[in-house]
């Protein structure tokens, strides 16, 4: 929300759709680019005869080509007032969907693309953790501990951390890290995914932190530096739409929840941005 | 100490930081929140830098912007070879200069794809990704006959200059913009080469080089 | 082109559509694998070439020279990988100066007259969007001028030769004459990339300048080719079907079984390396060897039909022959003496996959390294590993005399990693050990290789110094316990659902191959691990040497060769 401009009509391509959305007064507006209306003109809301569902979360809005459910799924830590909400940026990258999400599911390549920030040599092993789908049909990893360099600011050397990952939606993705300034609460950070195209997307960073020392922007520019050196590896992925066959890749055991993932896009029925397992 | 109006992401940023990790000079990394904040576009920046762009360094009160304008005033002060930027040779001298202006190209092909790519900003796409092209045939001839003459730099010295570090993170983060390197071998053995430099830092995108 | 294939780097190729990553070892050996990661896909071209390993960025997974098989898995550092994990490589042949590759080569390569009686220079490549069959037939129009004649304007040229996707072209200026052999590789549907060669390296000082003609009128023709193909319909890029992995490795990696000598070598060099030592270096003569990993051995068929097991010395990357070393045992019950008397170079013998039950972790901030006479095989080669890998190790050899030692030159090598203790008593011995683990610091590893007594002193003077079971790893070549198998009891085999009686003087292992399981194993003495499996019930008399106590105590693993049940009845999950 916070990067549009108030009344002026914007676009954005949803599956390969392009979608103009606006706001007035205040409420935010979507419809297919059809209404005559171009990018940077004033809102005519009357000229929108056909509007796409919308609704405001998290501080995102969220619009659907389809007919979606009514709510979206909850992160209940957004409304905690002692927690700042941070959007950290929309980023761009030649892949799909399902690709970054099952990246950002990954502790083991924090050593190699992380390095000295999220991971490093040669703190590698990735410990078993349990992988579970909810009565909600969310996946939920928890148990995840993966040793991280300078975990703190006040710490001195390195440290296992705790993580729990979370994915209540195809191409939505949370993560659940312990909190440096309060033992009892986790620090939530997600990645929301708008498919531009099957091999195309535009990501958005979300957080929701415990932390009254860092200004927004040292956040965002910590969490804009980690999405970045994951780009790389994401476009030079092949094939670049998530393949669900299970022979197509190589699992360990590392990999439980990609895994669970896989089989969870296949038996919703995902098509888009994957290969369908034959 | 030298002061870096700087971004993470910035390519032209990462050349400052870069030349001065290579040449041991300590400098202050200023963060301006470029994106989403559009600090750069500010009325608190413009005072720095009235065009309203990064990177600009604070030496000690002399401002200078523009990053290679900077990379030139970098080495020329701090480099005390002689090598980055070899005003004892004219040949070499103007052939540093010929590239600089090679990588003024390359900002404006290859790192405008990536700009478009990542951040959406409003370019020709298919234009940019054109031009990038028809600038690394070019490049990918020139070090070819540089192999072949024993050299590896895009001047004709020994030593790379200002110049192979102005192109490089513009070529090395092309993917980002969407322009594949594949049919480049000569350019990819320089980005290895380059990457071996003594001093060599990367930023987010790029991967450091294996073991020489 | 071998000129784009300079040590220590990558090269991204595509051929028909699919991607290649070509890359060149220390050993020269040129490796054209599929450019994609088997574990998640990343492009091996963004990858790291060591030298002797390629390493996948993403994960750090390693994969060895020749045979592209997996030889580390950075996330279960405590695990071998299995043998089965290996990209997908394709042959690859260096002539003309040009690597040689494809999906299904099949017959030989041509054979290029001119440059087989010639002398081939390499021309610049030159890469072309639009398809090979264009490319080549424009190519019958090339003109050029000879070297030496680059000043002329006009040269008569004739097409000597014509294929598919080559032509050879002679360029004739009065008496002086050129030949030049152009291939046109298909890069994808829409792009080609011009190889050339002259058949006659041009003199010195003409070298360059003939190279710019060539590159010039080339590029020229490049974008006469480009202008006509960008006026037609751009054709399909190719899909280069991908090739799926066994069924086996798509659910979670297991080790690999069976016993069998898959490998015919032959003792290409055999030499004394110390006092009663001797080290044989085996070479394949069929397919290429196995990947290996540091800690792994093989079983070796003997002519005298005895097999035994030894680890391999090699570092990493060695992987085009096995190094082992063999003491000659007093009383040698036919092994030992055999190689060291019989077996001799030239000979062929057969050997089993290479198999690793113990496994080198990389992810220790210190590996102490304790070796005790010909137990310094295996250590060797994870020290030129670690030493690889610059991670923090020492090396301690335990030996008789300087004399004793096996393999001084891979020690010299290895250089201040090595702490050689020599002529000391088993007192002395445990003192030195004493001090040397006398404290434990998290997330360090030690790795013991020797004598049965030895072995164990050194895991008492752990335990003691507070060194926990998991961080101590060690490996005996022989079970000198006296093996109890007086009793009688019950297996169910939880998979199989299948009960079957261990009669006394009957291993569990013989009776579940009598009844059609298979099962691997290699020494068949409780020392080497590999028929372990694992228990769902029951009590177990461990009668092992692999096992350490702790596994020994949890129960939940056993070695079917030797170990038998205390209790009337074990459920296996077999």
């Amino acid at each position: 929300m916070e990067e549009m401009r108030s009344g002026i009509v914007e676009e954005a391509t949803l599956l390969g759709t392009l979608v103009h959305f606006s706001t007035h007064a205040g409420d935010p507006m979507a419809w297919r680019a059809e209404s005559g209306m171009r990018v940077g003109d004033r809102l005519e809301p009357a000229a929108v005869t056909n509007p796409l569902p919308v609704l405001v979360a998290y501080g995102y809005v969220w619009t659907s080509l389809g007919v979606p459910p009514k709510q979206i799924f909850e992160i209940p830590e957004y409304a905690e007032p002692d927690r700042r909400n941070i959007h950290a940026a929309t980023i761009g990258v030649s892949c799909s969907a399902p690709r970054a999400v099952e990246n950002f599911l990954d502790m083991g390549h924090f050593p190699f693309v992380h390095t000295g920030i999220l991971g490093i040599e040669p703190h590698t092993e990735v410990a078993e953790y349990d992988v579970q789908i909810d009565e909600k049909n969310e996946i939920w990893a928890t148990e995840c501990v993966f040793y991280q360099p300078l975990a703190a600011a006040t710490s001195q050397g390195g440290q296992m951390t705790d993580y729990v990952y979370r994915v209540p939606h195809p191409f939505c993705v949370l993560l659940y890290k312990s909190c440096p300034l309060d033992a009892n609460r986790k620090d939530v950070i997600g990645l929301f995914v708008r498919s531009v195209a099957e091999d195309h997307i535009e990501a958005s960073m979300f957080l929701s932190l415990i932390d009254d020392e860092s200004s927004d922007s040292a956040i965002r520019r910590f969490q804009q530096t980690i999405f970045a050196q994951d780009k790389p590896i994401l476009e030079n992925q092949f094939p670049k739409l998530l393949p669900l066959d299970p022979r197509i890749e190589t699992p360990i055991r590392a990999d439980s929840v990609a895994i669970t993932y896989r089989r969870w896009l296949s038996d919703l029925g995902v098509t888009y941005g994957v290969i369908p397992a034959a | 100490m030298i002061k870096l109006y700087d971004y993470v992401l910035s390519v032209n940023c990462y050349k400052q930081r870069l030349m001065m990790d290579i040449l041991g000079v300590e400098y202050e990394s200023i963060p301006i929140d470029f994106y989403p904040g559009l600090e750069h576009k500010g009325d608190a920046f413009k005072k720095i830098n009235p065009l309203g762009h990064i990177p600009v360094i604070d030496d000690d009160g002399f401002i200078l912007r523009d990053a290679h304008a900077i990379l030139v005033y970098l080495a020329a002060k701090y480099d005390t070879s002689g090598l980055w930027y070899p005003t004892a040779d004219p040949e070499l001298i103007g052939e540093t200069a010929q590239w600089m202006l090679f990588a003024e190209g390359t900002t404006n092909t290859a790192s405008a794809a990536r700009l478009h790519v990542n951040l959406g900003y409003d370019f020709d796409i298919d234009a940019v990704r054109d031009g990038a092209h028809k600038l690394f045939r070019v490049l990918e001839e020139h070090l070819w006959f540089r192999e072949q003459e024993g050299l590896g730099w895009v001047c004709s010295g020994a030593h790379p200059t200002i110049a192979d570090l102005a192109i490089f993170p513009d070529v090395i983060l092309s993917e980002e913009g969407g322009i594949s390197r594949l049919e480049y071998p000569a350019i990819k053995r320089w980005t290895d080469r380059f990457k071996r430099t003594p001093g060599f830092s990367i930023m987010p995108g790029i991967f450091p080089a294996g073991p020489g | 082109m071998t000129q784009d294939l300079p040590q220590r780097h990558v090269f991204q190729g595509k051929l028909l559509g699919r991607e290649l990553a070509v890359w060149r070892a220390e050993d020269e050996f040129v490796n054209v694998w599929e450019n994609r990661c088997l574990h998640r896909g990343v492009r091996l071209s963004i990858g790291i070439n060591d030298g002797r390993e390629l390493r996948c960025q993403y994960h750090g997974w390693r994969y060895a020279n020749r045979t592209a098989g997996c030889t580390y898995i950075p996330a279960h550092p405590a695990d071998a990988p299995a043998q089965t994990i290996c990209n997908r490589t394709f042959p690859a042949i260096e002539r003309y100066g040009l690597v040689w590759s494809g999906e299904d080569p099949s017959g030989e390569l041509p054979n290029i007259t001119v440059l087989d009686e010639g002398n081939p220079f390499g021309l610049r490549s030159i890469s072309v969007n639009a398809p090979a069959a264009q490319v080549a037939t424009h190519l019958l129009e090339y003109r050029f001028l000879p070297p030496g004649e680059l000043g002329e304007e006009v040269a008569i040229v004739s097409v000597d030769q014509q294929n598919d996707l080559s032509v050879t072209l002679t360029s004739v200026v009065g008496v002086v004459s050129s030949t030049a052999v152009f291939f046109v590789q298909p890069v994808d549907a829409g792009i080609s990339v011009i190889r050339g060669m002259l058949s006659e390296v041009p003199a010195d000082e003409t070298r360059i300048a003939v190279l710019r003609h060539h590159s010039t009128e080339l590029s020229r023709l490049r974008d006469r080719v480009e202008a006509e193909a960008a006026s037609q319909p751009p054709p399909e890029p190719m899909v280069a079907a991908i090739e799926q992995v066994s069924v086996k490795l798509s659910t979670f990696p297991k080790r690999s079984e069976g016993h069998r000598a898959q490998h015919r070598v032959q003792v290409i060099r055999k030499w004394s390396s110390g006092e009663g030592i001797m080290a044989f270096e085996l070479e394949s003569i069929g397919a290429p060897l196995p990947t290996y990993q540091p800690g792994a051995h093989i079983d070796l068929h003997l002519p005298n039909g005895l097999v035994r097991q030894y680890s391999l010395t090699n570092g990493p990357g060695e992987g085009s022959v096995y190094r082992i070393g063999v003491k000659k045992e007093p009383n040698s019950r036919g092994g030992s003496s055999c190689l060291h008397e019989t077996v001799r170079e030239g000979d062929v013998l057969a050997i089993s996959e290479p198999r690793n039950n113990f496994p080198l972790r990389r992810d220790a901030v210190k590996t102490i390294l304790i070796a005790g006479g010909i137990g310094i095989t295996p250590l060797l080669a994870m020290a030129q590993t670690l030493s690889r890998d610059r991670l923090d190790y020492e090396l301690h050899y335990f030996a008789q005399s300087d004399d004793h030692l096996a393999f001084g030159s891979i020690l010299d090598e290895l250089g201040a990693g090595v702490v050689r203790h020599l002529g000391l008593s088993p007192d002395e011995t445990g003192a030195a050990l004493g001090t040397l683990l006398r404290t434990y610091e998290p997330s360090s590893h030690m790795y013991v290789c020797g004598p049965g007594p030895m072995l164990g002193a050194t895991r008492k003077i752990a335990t003691e110094a507070g060194w926990p079971d998991e961080a101590v790893h060690f490996e005996y070549f022989k079970n000198t316990n006296e093996v109890d198998d007086s009793r009688t009891f019950e297996v169910s085999l939880a998979r199989s659902a299948l009960t079957l009686q261990v009669p006394g003087g009957t291993s569990i292992l013989e009776v579940l191959r009598e009844h059609g399981v298979p099962m691997p194993s290699s020494c068949e003495q409780g020392a080497c691990g590999t028929c372990s499996v694992n228990v769902l019930d029951g009590e177990v008399d461990h009668q092992d040497v692999y096992l350490n106590d702790t596994e020994k105590k949890t129960g939940d693993r056993m070695m079917t060769c030797v170990s038998r049940a205390k209790s009337d009845r074990l459920v296996l999950d077999v």
